[in-house]
């Protein structure tokens, strides 16, 4: 029983540590990736993402903490398991005088194979010269190779650190293409990003970390109820005892109209307050995945602990 | 916008990045050229002493390889006797510092594209690499500065201080000028290295084998000009011109190419490659062969190239040897052995250690394999450290043999032709062969850095340093002999001149097998890419 639920997660990390002398890149970091979801793993620039990813590659061996990656000891198995991953680096270097074709070549026959007509598929799609040697690539086309070399494998989880960084619009929709279509298959991605329409799109759930600590977790309609509304209102009658309420924040009157924001969870109560100076006009609308991140990656939230508390606060 | 503007900002640039490095490099050339003076001073206080010197010297090829031609023998003195003993070595040691520097702020810095960031500022196209070139030719005037104050300081004559000082700094400049123009034609840093440091190596044999054969082949070399200064001798200044006129022309020569190339590529244009990847190139090994198959050719022609060269002298040096009126002095000291081993026994232990470099730089791969960010996508692969590790070391040993074969079959054939006895090619060959556990012991060193201490990988380059003075200055600086045996190199018998015994080789091979177990183990156990 217990190896079925550990099964069930492509990647679980609990209370992971991870220390460079004096500095904590990981400070008790949880993150759990569900078999055959896409999973987004979000945070500001040197928050741990790049770190966590070594960890579960067997690169970095942590200093606390679980960590599992298919069931396994990501350090120990590394070999084993890595037969079941396939990895696009956040910092991709190719050797400056091996071709892009020879690059792809060269790790997909490292990985244990390459399955020929996806090879020329990928190639195809994302527009790839494979003659040119890695050292007069763009970046962006540095990134296709490793991303076509990595898509390109038959792997359970695929562990994507930034895979669109320099990537264009036209590009970025071949890759959030392939991802859709990896994910109808049933496996796995552990997807890294800063772009947060490719994360609204593609990700079933999403782990938002800051300073090595997981902050937030789950689906993002979860995210979302764990923020605020917007709501504009426009009332006959002054709206009084607004303030009563709880969860209501942000509050401007300007003649009629009324403008503040509302704790997700106290929606309801803020509405049926409303009602009683009879409502003319009422805009309301829910957070964008923006705003989501720009209050969990400000800086009132580290202070405050953990996010998921704020509306007790 | 002129296109030197901004080089006095960038002269600040380089200084920062430099204030390690270049104290290092100028302190130790210093150190050497204090020591070999002391030790001259020391060793030859008398004229008889300055007579037995110019006695031994003279009708000896080894000596005349490894020291200088004796320029200044009709009337020695012990000024003659230092620029004899130390010219050869200072100046390529200052060449090297030059190439080192000059490529690592232009070439390398433009592979690393941080170039770019300048030129796109108030930085004009020329402006970087006269900064580096200021940088590097004022570190070698303040070398020379160094020099003469040092040697007058000493009690050796004004002049002739300044001049040997002169030579010193003079070659260095050329080889500063050299390394610019190496940086324009070669596409990558490490080919630019590659060219610069083969140049060095070409000064240095021409100027060898002029002084034992031929002198006009020493003119061909900036070093063999270094010696014509004739120091202490009546000097001859008007030699300063040579150098002078060739540090102008490469100068310029590096100015039209940098006009002539685009920005990140060489003069030699970059063709599309293969869109596939050739089945034996896809295995670790594969392609650890391929990134090192450059190096092992390259080094491999060096030495092919060196040992035929050294070979061909075969003539020359029994020569030498007949005229040689302490003849019979001589056979006792060297053990019986025959001169004409003794120097190929020299020689082949000069490629030898040469051949350390390979080995070195060969081991140091893993490392820049790391820290350049390319080793996380094949270890995300089932590949695991030790395979990844252990197929560049295959390729290091596999090199090492075959840059050591390349060493003595120059040698060989070069002999066999000169002295009309093909018997000596396998015997060099052989002889050259008999280096390959002591360069490996070098090897498993450097891997033992790169596992426990990978920042510090750049200081298994010290090793080969030591190696070298044991080898180069053992006799001049008095070593004493527990000091010398820490030198792989002095602990293999010198073949030919001496015979096979089998346990320092095995006591090589085990060391050697140590260190890189070690290091191997110590990298399975820490983060990988550790930065
Ligand atoms: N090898 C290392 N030695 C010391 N500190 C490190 C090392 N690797 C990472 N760090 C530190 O750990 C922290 C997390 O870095 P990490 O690269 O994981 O950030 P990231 O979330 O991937 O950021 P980005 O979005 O910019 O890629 C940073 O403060 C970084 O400086
Ligand atoms: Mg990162």
């Amino acid at each position: 029983m217990q190896q079925t639920a550990a099964m069930e997660l492509a990647v679980s990390l609990s209370a992971v540590v991870k220390t460079f002398g004096a500095v904590r890149a990981l400070d008790g970091l949880d993150l759990e990736a569900r078999t055959g979801e896409v999973h987004g793993f979000l945070g500001p620039n040197g928050s741990g993402k790049t770190v966590t990813i070594r960890v579960l590659l067997g690169m970095y061996r942590h200093d606390t903490g679980t960590a599992l990656l298919l069931g396994g000891d990501p350090w120990r198995d590394a070999v084993e398991l890595h037969r079941r991953v396939a990895y696009v680096p956040g910092d991709v270097n190719l050797w400056p005088s091996l071709t892009g074709g020879e690059v792809i070549d060269l790790l997909g026959r490292l990985q244990g194979g390459i399955d020929e007509g996806r090879r020329a598929e990928l190639v195809e799609r994302f527009d790839l010269d494979p003659r040119k040697r890695s050292r007069t690539y763009s970046k962006g086309n540095r990134q296709k190779v490793a991303l076509v070399a990595a898509l390109a494998s038959d792997a359970e989880l695929y562990v994507l650190d930034e895979p669109t960084a320099g990537l264009d619009p036209l590009m970025e929709a071949v890759f959030q293409d392939c991802i859709a279509e990896l994910a109808a298959e049933g496996r796995t991605v552990l997807l890294s990003s800063h772009i947060l329409a490719e994360v609204e799109r593609l990700c079933d759930r999403v782990s938002i970390i800051r300073r090595g600590r997981t902050v937030q977790t789950g689906t993002l309609a979860e995210l979302r109820h764990l923020t605020r509304t917007s709501i504009s209102v426009e009332t006959e009658r002054p709206v009084t005892g607004l303030d009563e309420l709880s969860g209501i924040h942000d509050a401007s009157e300007l003649e009629h109209r009324l403008e503040f924001e509302v704790d997700s969870d106290h929606l309801d109560a803020a509405i049926a307050h409303l009602g009683g100076f009879g409502i003319r006009a009422l805009t309301s609308h829910p957070p964008t995945l923006e705003e989501l991140f720009l209050r969990h990656y400000g800086d009132e939230l580290a202070d405050a602990g953990v996010g998921n508390d704020h509306t007790r606060a | 916008m002129s296109t030197l503007a901004g080089t006095g900002e960038l002269l600040r640039l380089v200084l920062r990045l430099d204030r390690v490095r270049l104290p290092i490099w100028i302190a130790a050339i210093l150190v050497f050229i204090w020591v070999s003076a002391a030790s001259v001073i020391g060793l030859y206080p008398d004229p008889e002493s300055i007579e037995a010197y110019v006695a031994l010297v003279e009708g000896n090829p080894t000596l005349i390889a490894v020291e200088g031609p004796g320029i200044g023998f009709e009337s020695p003195n012990v000024g003659v006797v230092l620029v004899n003993e130390t010219t050869t070595w200072a100046t390529i040691a200052l060449s090297l510092m030059a190439v080192f520097l000059v490529v690592r702020h232009t070439r390398t810095e433009e592979d690393a594209e941080r170039t770019e960031l300048l030129l796109a500022r108030q930085v004009g196209r020329h402006a970087l690499l006269a900064a580096s070139l200021v940088v590097v030719a004022s570190a070698m005037v303040l070398v020379g500065a160094l020099t003469v104050a040092l040697l007058v300081a000493l009690g050796l004559p004004t002049a002739g201080s300044v001049a040997v000082a002169a030579a010193f700094v003079a070659v260095g400049l050329v080889a500063t000028s050299f390394a610019a123009v190496a940086a324009q034609v070669m596409s990558s840093a490490r080919g630019a290295l590659g060219m610069g440091v083969s140049f060095v190596g070409v000064a240095y044999v021409l100027r060898a084998v002029g002084d034992v054969g031929n002198e006009f082949v020493s003119w061909m070399s900036p070093i063999g000009w270094a010696h014509r200064i004739r120091a202490f001798a009546g000097e001859d200044w008007w030699v300063l011109a040579l150098f002078l006129a060739s540090a102008v022309v490469l100068v310029a020569a590096a100015v039209v190419l940098s006009d002539r190339r685009d920005l990140g590529s060489g003069i030699v244009a970059q063709r599309p490659g293969p869109a596939r990847a050739p089945r034996w190139a896809t295995s670790p090994f594969g392609l650890a062969w391929r990134l090192q198959r450059g190096s092992v050719i390259g080094w491999s022609i060096g030495l092919f190239v060196l040992g035929l060269v050294y070979g061909t002298v075969g003539r020359d040096v029994e020569q030498l040897f007949e005229d040689n009126p302490d003849f019979e002095q001589f056979l006792a000291q060297a053990d019986g052995a025959s001169i004409t081993d003794t120097f190929y026994a020299f020689t082949l232990a000069l490629g030898a250690m040469m051949a350390c470099g390979f080995a070195i730089s060969s081991v140091l791969r893993i490392r820049s394999e790391e820290s350049a960010g390319r080793v996380e996508s094949i270890l995300a692969t089932p590949t695991s450290r030790s395979v990844w590790a252990g197929s560049h070391l295959a390729v290091t040993v596999l090199g090492a043999a075959v840059v050591l074969a390349a060493s003595g079959a120059g040698t060989g054939i070069g002999l066999a032709f000169s002295v009309e006895d093909p018997e000596q090619l396998p015997r060099m060959f052989g002889a050259s062969l008999g280096y390959v556990p002591a360069v490996l012991v070098l090897a498993g060193l450097t891997m033992l850095l790169v596992g426990k201490l990978p920042r510090l990988g750049m200081v298994s380059w010290a090793l080969l340093a030591i190696v070298l003075v044991i080898g180069l200055f053992g006799d001049l600086f008095e070593l004493p002999q527990w000091v010398r045996n820490v030198s792989p190199i002095e602990q293999t018998p010198s073949l030919p001149a001496e015979a096979f015994r089998p346990l320092p080789f095995a006591m090589l091979v085990g060391t050697a097998l140590v260190g890189a177990g070690v290091g191997v183990v110590a990298l399975r156990r820490r983060d990988i890419p550790t930065t």
